[in-house]
């Protein structure tokens, strides 16, 4: 699998991250395999969080015995230097290793929380102070809000080094302010930020669970995946194509084969072509950020 | 309102901003709204549908009354004057030209276009013939030449349209390729379904019934198909 320089981190990441919730739904002998899966196609980031459900349980066995082939991105979304350092050490203990190399800002929402976690007593404080203390490495901020406030953490947050945020060919489509990630991937670029992406393969938002009950959902995912090979490949492409350092996984085990065969014969798309997925995608409603929350 | 990536696409490389345009087939309003968006100091956007002119006021011109002007005109004799326009646009309007029409479009264009103005064309190349949405839009054809004996659509190649501006005295930019594929969705299917429905309805035996349920099946067992090619041609009149 290709891969591509991860920013200022110095890690060339595989175009395609293991989004590891999938590990949730699994029994652990399932997670082991499918951690072996992804290894063994060329995958060597993997991004957890205390949110997944087990998941960080699930990979540790794995991830400590392969801890030198994955980069290990986790996050917390604590926004306190107390809440943050907390978290910190209680992923370090789930998983079962001493150092975590990207450690981010989690799902981060609204101008108040980047305050905080910016100001004194903030989780970045903890994040600083772990970096000195070789806990981990790099610093990075996820975010499905709207992309000025994405911009305006890279203007407060000095150090930095990496950002997961949504794109896929509906959000692209878009020419309001609240779907301009275009304008987040191509500053990031400038300032050499690595780039992570969410919500490719988003085919819409779930109905109301009054609708559709959570449980008679065919997929464990935070939202409605598309499902079918070239649909998915169709999605990888066009996100790889953005200039995405990576593209993150989806979240249902079910769907993981194809979406690393996608990223295996990833070889670019066309600009006609992204063209042609927009023009195709163009009056769906966005599926992000509306209900995509996490 | 979103302009869409081929129009942002077709317009890119062209000096729009401060230009007086005339988008020609304004069909929704969508490369009306591209040319506003690119800082047109005056859009005209020509129609002759009326469903089409009232959507496009709505759509895009109520919110810019200074700069954009609907008329409801035929494309072959435009109410504007002659050398009077800077960027002439035409997004998916030869398609619904039959042959026999375009020299009389060329001409006019040709007529209200100032000397050094732009010219962009952007339109679908022929379908290949494994293509199954060949067969909805040869329905829509034969009910429209039944109808009005004239096709509804006709995509002519690249080349057709290039040699024609070119001897009207245009010189050819460039082209580019917008789409490929180009994304037939079902909601262009059931709209073409629905024109084919209503040139069926001017039949006046029962052939046009069977090509209204023909069409209506057709565009249903279809669904959704990608396919073909839609092309950008630039030109630009001597100074």
């Amino acid at each position: 699998m290709k891969t591509r320089p991860l920013g200022g981190t110095g890690h060339d990441t595989s175009i395609m991250t293991f989004g590891t919730i999938a590990l949730n739904w699994l029994e652990q002998e399932g997670a082991d395999q499918m951690v072996e899966l992804v290894l063994d196609r060329g995958v060597n980031h993997f991004d957890v969080a205390p949110m997944y459900g087990d998941a960080e349980l699930k990979l540790g066995p794995k991830l400590r015995q392969h801890r030198d082939e994955i980069f290990l991105g986790c996050k917390t979304q604590e926004r306190t230097y107390d809440g943050a350092k907390r978290k910190l050490e209680q992923s370090l203990t789930r998983l079962g290793v001493d150092h975590i190399d990207l450690y981010q800002v989690h799902g981060l929402e609204y101008e108040h929380e980047l305050d905080t976690i910016t100001g004194d007593g903030g989780a970045l404080e903890a994040f600083r102070e772990a970096k000195d203390d070789g806990l981990i490495s790099h610093i990075g901020l996820t975010s499905h809000s709207e992309p000025q406030l994405i911009l305006d953490a890279i203007d407060r947050i000095d150090d930095l080094e990496t950002l997961m945020f949504p794109m896929n060919p509906v959000v692209a489509g878009k020419d309001d302010a609240d779907h301009d990630y275009d304008a987040v991937l191509e500053r990031a670029d400038e300032e050499g930020i690595g780039t992570l992406g969410i919500k490719a393969f988003a085919k819409g938002p779930w109905p109301s669970t009054d609708e559709l009950p959570e449980g008679d959902r065919p997929y464990a995912n935070w939202y409605e995946p598309v499902d079918t090979p070239a649909e998915i490949e169709e999605r990888f492409d066009f996100a790889a194509a953005q200039g995405l350092t990576s593209v993150v996984s989806m979240g249902d085990p079910k769907l993981m084969a194809m979406v690393l065969d996608a990223a295996q014969r990833y070889d670019g798309m066309d600009e006609a072509a992204q063209r042609s997925l927009i023009e195709k995608l163009r009056h769906d409603e966005s599926p992000v950020p509306e209900q995509l929350h996490h | 309102m979103d302009v869409p990536t081929t129009v942002q696409t077709a317009l890119e490389d062209r000096p729009v901003s401060g230009a007086v345009c005339l988008e020609a087939g304004a069909g929704v309003g969508n490369t009306t709204a591209g040319l506003l968006a690119a800082g047109a100091s005056r859009v005209y956007a020509v129609t002759n549908d009326p469903a089409h002119a009232s959507l496009v006021h709505e759509r895009v011109a109520r919110d810019e009354p200074d700069r954009t002007a609907v008329l409801e005109a035929d494309v072959r004799s435009l109410p504007l004057a002659t050398n009077s326009v800077d960027i002439l646009t035409a997004h998916g309007l030869f398609n619904v030209l039959p042959p026999a029409t375009l020299d009389a479009v060329v001409s006019e264009l040709t007529r209200v276009a100032a000397p050094g103005c732009h010219l962009v064309v952007d339109d679908y190349d022929p379908l290949p013939d494994t293509a199954r949405v060949r067969d909805l839009f040869a329905l829509e054809n034969a009910a429209s030449e039944l109808a009005d004996g004239n096709p509804a659509l006709t995509f002519y190649p690249s080349g057709v349209l290039r040699r024609l501006f070119v001897g009207e005295g245009w010189e050819f930019d460039r082209e580019r390729t917008l789409l490929d594929p180009v994304p037939w969705t079902n909601r262009h299917l059931r709209a073409h379904a629905s024109a084919t429905r209503t040139a069926a309805s001017r039949v006046p035996d029962e052939r046009g019934t069977a090509l209204a349920e023909e069409a209506d099946r057709l565009a249903a067992a279809i669904g959704e198909e990608s396919v073909g090619t839609m092309y950008s041609l630039a030109f630009r009149l001597p100074e």
